[in-house]
């Protein structure tokens, strides 16, 4: 049988010996290992951002990137006084509330109804979620051969049912209604299906405690469901806002901007400004606007994702 | 194989220290336990051994070799985890060869030693399997051939039988003490169970609150206990402890299993000297052969380990006798045994032969 | 009484259903009839709904008219080199945002979080001037480098991370297992589900991209499909919609099927992000 005995007296050793010499690779190791993807985001992301504040205030262009001439805020006070650039300014918001407005409600109420479990549901879910995974190329084409005025799908659909043809995209007051819904029909599937997976994530007993009360559906709806969901509709504002002031895309291919500049909308006003007609100048300052305000976007969003944990 | 020396160890969290100075000699082919209450810093102590924590302070000793400075990989120890810690993508052979290949053992050799060690713990027939298709106790098999199949110094366990249904534990329980014999290396191992403990352990390492209680054989540590903490820790049920009347400074106490109940009437027959407390049953367990009598006395509640044969009513007035031999005294202010082996050891055969 | 109104409000719910399935999938099918019909037959009004005669010329006209073996080559080339670009900057990157507690841990975290915010439209005029200082603009580089550290993939696979148990760590570094080999031989075999599901969101991501190859490049050798496709129109006077859409389809197509095979993988790729 071992005998316990107290540990040997060690020559020398005292609690020093444990006082680990400082393991400078150990030490380094989490740096390095997040150096590379720091890297590319200064290089890629915060770089840029910067530099585009920095370009704002200079005469420049594309052609010669040479020559800057400092001016100060004279790119802003000159886009100020430029009215095609409030029409910009107007289009983008009349188009980012109706699409992000519409396509929220629209998926809000899909999800309520194709939350469920049978079969067909799952199925009519994908089918409304393809439209996002498919390029806004393919999107944006094939909705010009359905807009067609003479030969499109859409107007002889209208003409089968008695009403007259739609102008779509070849009037100034119709193009923009074409664009935004284009870009809900791309757009809802997404939505929808987040709301139903944050409908999913509510819990069951909520619900079976609310018909033990005898709540009626829409008691229900009001004050257990969209309360619950409040997390996830604020995320889908802000994203969808967000990709709404993105919008270019739809707006190249199918519209340039016109008819007459009525659906030309900020991205796309960048990419002519600084890429068409080389003013830089213009173009970064109006950069730094669309920062601004998507700057100011995730900033809310952030706040209030901290207030989401009182949901959870 | 080597033995495992702690020399003034510390740990602290934050600013809390939970392992507090201790002193151990683990030696080279023993089979040692750390037990404790959840908290008493064993897990900590044998994390440190490890190499999975740093000691704050002291020196930690494998061999003859301090190893403070060395990762866990460079110990030469091996550890079976509480829920096995299989690596979930890997096979059962690669989760045994894993360790094998980080060393640089060649392809053939690996292969050799994996199955070698498959054919012991009866594992040959699953080596294809992943760990999710295997039973609890496979997966406790899978984790101890990964252990061994390094060939470690010392081998660590941390709770690694906790997690198992109880016939399977006992049936480990056998299988491990056995596979200690054939292997002869040092074993230490951590549990809260103090059955487990006293069965496994050839050395028993009792903590509490990060200090070392006592270390000592299962038998010295069931009947000398050096303080009121391994006295009521060891031993199911626990110690009954008794105020002293003549001395306040002392508290005394003596095992359930050690305590005779007598009917009020009877006059005790020994000429031993004992001691008699008096009281009235208040409740009964029954455990099987032996029944658990809960007894009020006047000192408080007490209770005594009975053949469960004997019938004993509720509200019955009895005589708790316990011989002098039997009785442990301890420092009321520390803990401390008072008078360690004194006039007991000569009591052990006889206390054997009573029932 | 009951029963009959039941079935019928089902009936009612079915034709709906379908209703909203058409809505987003006829367009699709309407872009596979028309790719297989004659000219004359697009510019038929009405217009019929199945192609007189099935044209498969269409597709070789829509091939041929451009260098689409280059265009396909490229958009692999960009999509599956930010991919594993992605992958081999974000693993470590996750790794010790997830295992490591180190000064400055929550700052660098908070910076990745701001750039999965910001997308890369807003900043696309300044990157533009940086390739051009450095020589990449129309080089594959300036299609692939900005890309190459995504914040959502380290964010995906910290969380990943996060979920394996310290134990089995530990296990593996008594295993005289590295750091570095713990990440690539433990966790990431252990996170697969997770890479699976955010390779599907990336590559599709950059496989439909349009805008980045719009800005950086200006030749055919360095363009990407969206782009081939979408000269397609240009080229073709904007009048031969059959042969649009032919080429439309070699776009679509190919992500339509995986999506077909592979569709809760992809929803929950693209949805995480809500969570």
């Amino acid at each position: 049988m071992h005998k316990a005995v107290a540990a040997p007296e060690l020559s020398g050793t005292s609690n020093q010996a444990a006082e680990v010499p400082i393991d400078w690779m150990e030490r380094l190791r989490p740096y390095l290992y997040v150096a590379p993807a720091m890297l590319f985001f200064a290089l890629f992301f915060f770089f840029p951002i910067g530099y585009v504040i920095y370009l704002s205030f200079f005469d420049w262009s594309l052609l010669n990137l040479e020559e800057m001439e400092w001016v100060g805020l004279g790119n802003f006070t000159a886009l100020m006084a430029e009215e095609d650039f409030w029409q910009v300014l107007g289009n983008t918001l009349i188009y980012t509330v109706v699409t992000v407005g519409l396509g929220i409600l629209l998926s809000f109420m899909l999800a309520l109804w194709l939350n469920r479990k049978a079969k067909v549901y799952g199925i009519v879910q994908a089918a409304v979620f393809s439209p996002h995974i498919v390029s806004l190329v393919s999107i944006a084409m094939l909705w010009m051969w359905l807009m067609d005025p003479q030969y499109g799908l859409l107007n002889a659909i209208l003409e089968m049912v008695g009403l007259p043809g739609y102008s779509w995209l070849s009037d100034t007051k119709s193009a923009m209604v074409s664009l935004i819904l284009v870009s809900i029909w791309k757009g809802v599937g997404y939505n929808t299906l987040v709301f139903i997976a944050g409908m999913q994530s509510i819990p069951k007993d909520i619900y079976e405690a609310a018909d033990l009360d005898h709540s009626p559906w829409w008691r229900t709806l009001t004050r257990i469901t969209i309360p619950m969901l409040s997390p996830t509709m604020f995320f889908l504002l802000v994203i969808n806002t967000v990709s709404s002031f993105q919008v270019f895309d739809t707006i190249y291919i199918m519209t340039q901007g016109g008819p007459v500049n009525s659906t030309n909308m900020l991205v796309f006003y960048i990419y002519e400004q600084g890429m068409d007609f080389y003013n830089g100048g213009a173009a970064s300052a109006a950069s730094v606007i669309l920062l601004a305000m998507v700057g100011f976007l995730t900033w809310l969003h952030f706040r209030l994702m901290e207030k989401r944990v009182h949901y959870r | 194989m080597a033995r495992v020396v702690l020399n003034q160890v510390t740990k602290s969290f934050a600013n809390q220290q939970v392992v507090k100075g201790i002193n151990l000699l683990i030696p080279d082919g023993s089979f040692t336990v750390l037990v404790g209450p959840s908290g008493c810093g064993k897990s900590t102590t044998l994390r440190m051994i490890a190499g999975l924590e740093s000691a704050t302070g002291g020196e930690i000793l494998i061999g003859d070799q301090t190893v403070n400075q060395l990762p866990p990989g460079k110990r030469d120890v091996a550890m079976v985890f509480q829920n096995y810690a299989l690596y979930p993508t890997m096979n059962v052979y690669d989760n045994i060869a894993y360790g094998l290949r980080n060393r640089g053992t060649s392809k053939k050799e690996c292969q050799v030693l994996v199955e070698e060690i498959a054919e012991i713990v009866g594992l040959t027939q699953y080596l294809k399997r992943k760990p999710s298709q295997l039973s609890g106790g496979q997966r406790q098999r899978v984790a101890l051939a990964r252990a061994m199949v390094k060939k470690p110094k010392v081998f660590l366990m941390d709770e690694p039988l906790s997690n198992l249904d109880a016939k399977l534990r006992n049936q480990m329980r056998v299988e491990l003490t056995s596979l200690h014999k054939q292997l002869g290396s040092t074993f230490i191992y951590v549990t809260h169970d103090q059955v487990e403990a006293m069965t496994m352990g050839d050395q028993i390492v009792v903590m509490s609150e990060g200090n070392i209680m006592q270390v000592a054989a299962p038998l010295e540590l069931y009947q000398e206990p050096d303080n009121l903490f391994v006295a009521q820790f060891i031993g199911s049920p626990a110690m009954n402890i008794v105020k002293d009347e003549e001395n306040s400074a002392v508290v005394w106490g003596f095992r359930p299993e050690k305590a005779q109940l007598l009917a009020e009437s009877a006059a005790p027959a020994s000429s031993i000297e004992q001691r008699v407390l008096r009281g009235t049953v208040i409740s009964r367990e029954i455990l099987g052969a032996e029944s658990l009598c809960h007894v009020e006395t006047e000192k408080g509640r007490i209770v005594v380990k009975v053949d469960t044969e004997i019938s004993i009513q509720m509200g019955t007035h009895v005589q708790v006798i316990v011989d002098a031999a039997n009785i442990y005294e301890f420092d009321r202010a520390t803990g401390k045994r008072i008078g360690k082996g004194v006039g007991r050891v000569g009591q052990h055969a006889l206390a054997g032969g009573m029932v | 009484m009951l029963q009959v109104g039941r079935t019928a409000w089902k009936t009612v719910e079915w034709v709906l259903l379908a209703a909203v399935g058409l809505v987003f999938v006829f367009p699709f099918l309407w872009m596979f009839l028309t790719a297989f019909k004659t000219m004359p037959e697009v510019y038929q009004f009405p217009p019929t709904w199945w192609p007189e005669s099935w044209q498969f010329e269409n597709f070789r006209i829509a091939w041929s008219s451009g260098p689409f073996v280059t265009y396909v080559m490229n958009s692999i080339l960009v999509a599956g080199g930010i991919l594993i670009l992605q992958f081999l900057i974000a693993v470590p990157a996750a790794y010790a945002f997830a295992r490591y507690r180190f000064p400055g841990r929550n700052l660098l975290f908070g910076l990745s979080l701001i750039a999965l915010m910001i997308p890369s439209q807003v900043i696309f005029l300044p990157v533009y001037v940086e390739m051009s200082h450095w020589g990449l603009v129309n080089t594959l580089w300036s299609l692939i480098l900005p890309f190459g550290a995504s914040a959502f993939g380290i964010f995906l696979l910290r969380q990943a991370f996060m979920q394996v148990p310290d134990e089995v760590i530990e296990a593996a570094r008594l295993d005289s297992a590295s750091e570095w080999k713990i990440m690539w031989t433990i966790m990431v075999p252990m996170a697969k589900p997770v890479l699976v599901t955010f390779g599907l969101f990336s590559f599709i991501y950059h496989w439909n991209d349009y805008f980045w190859p719009l800005i950086m490049t200006n030749s055919d050798s360095v363009r990407t499909l969206p782009i081939g496709i979408s000269m397609l129109k240009a080229a073709e006077g904007g009048k031969q919609w059959n042969v649009i859409m032919a080429g439309n389809m070699i776009l679509v197509l190919p992500i339509l099927v995986v999506f077909f095979f592979a569709q809760r993988h992809i929803i929950s790729a693209f949805v995480y992000q809500s969570k």
